[in-house]
């Protein structure tokens, strides 16, 4: 069970964050830059949210929210620069 | 080919116009404004990708437009989402390993 993968785009196990968590990591950003899970290509828009609650189950505080990339959406800049073009 | 042609509430597939893509060498038959993972798994291609460290296939996650799991080479570009990338006819899609590499046409270097 602790070979679950949480984090799909950097491959991060839940043993790997929780072992983060126990070694001091108690925000989401401590996390991120402990194991880089939330660093690949989605943003953390897959695993935040799981993080945010393991932080919260295994501290017992609500952990301060972290940052990420907005916008919900990625898109491609090439998109913006077709409609500055227009 | 393995699609609903009828559904219950959207009723028949409309005709639609038909393109070609290539997808790893293959020529496979797509429908002009559906999206490429549909046309994938319409023909029974589960595997989009294979990952950085585990080297694990991946498929469609979300399906729309978030998790990144279905990331592709397209036409020479790498980590395209094909959930949300419409076909084109013509287009080039090959399965990605790892993190993808770009290929840089002679047209990009002048």
């Amino acid at each position: 069970m602790e070979d679950i993968i949480i984090c799909r785009c950097e491959e991060i196990t839940q043993r790997e964050i929780e072992e983060a968590i126990e070694d001091g990591a108690n925000t989401f950003n401590e996390v991120k830059r402990f194991t880089r899970c939330g660093m690949g290509l989605c943003q953390g828009r897959t695993c935040r949210v799981r993080i945010e609650k393991m932080i919260q189950e295994i501290t017992k505080n609500l952990p301060r929210q972290g940052t990420y990339r907005q916008p919900v959406r990625p898109v491609n800049l090439g998109i913006e620069g077709d409609l500055l073009n227009e | 080919m393995n699609r609903i042609m009828e559904h219950p509430i959207l009723g028949k597939m409309e005709d639609k116009k038909e393109v070609a893509i290539w997808v790893d060498g293959k020529i496979l038959k797509a429908y002009e404004g559906e999206m490429i993972a549909a046309t994938l798994l319409a023909n029974g291609i589960k595997v989009c990708r294979y990952t950085r460290k585990r080297k694990e296939p991946r498929g469609v996650f979300c399906a729309i437009g978030r998790c990144t799991d279905c990331v592709m080479v397209v036409d020479g570009i790498p980590n395209v989402r094909t959930c949300i990338t419409p076909v084109r006819d013509g287009m080039k899609i090959e399965t990605q390993k790892g993190l993808g590499s770009w290929e840089r046409s002679e047209k990009d270097d002048e």
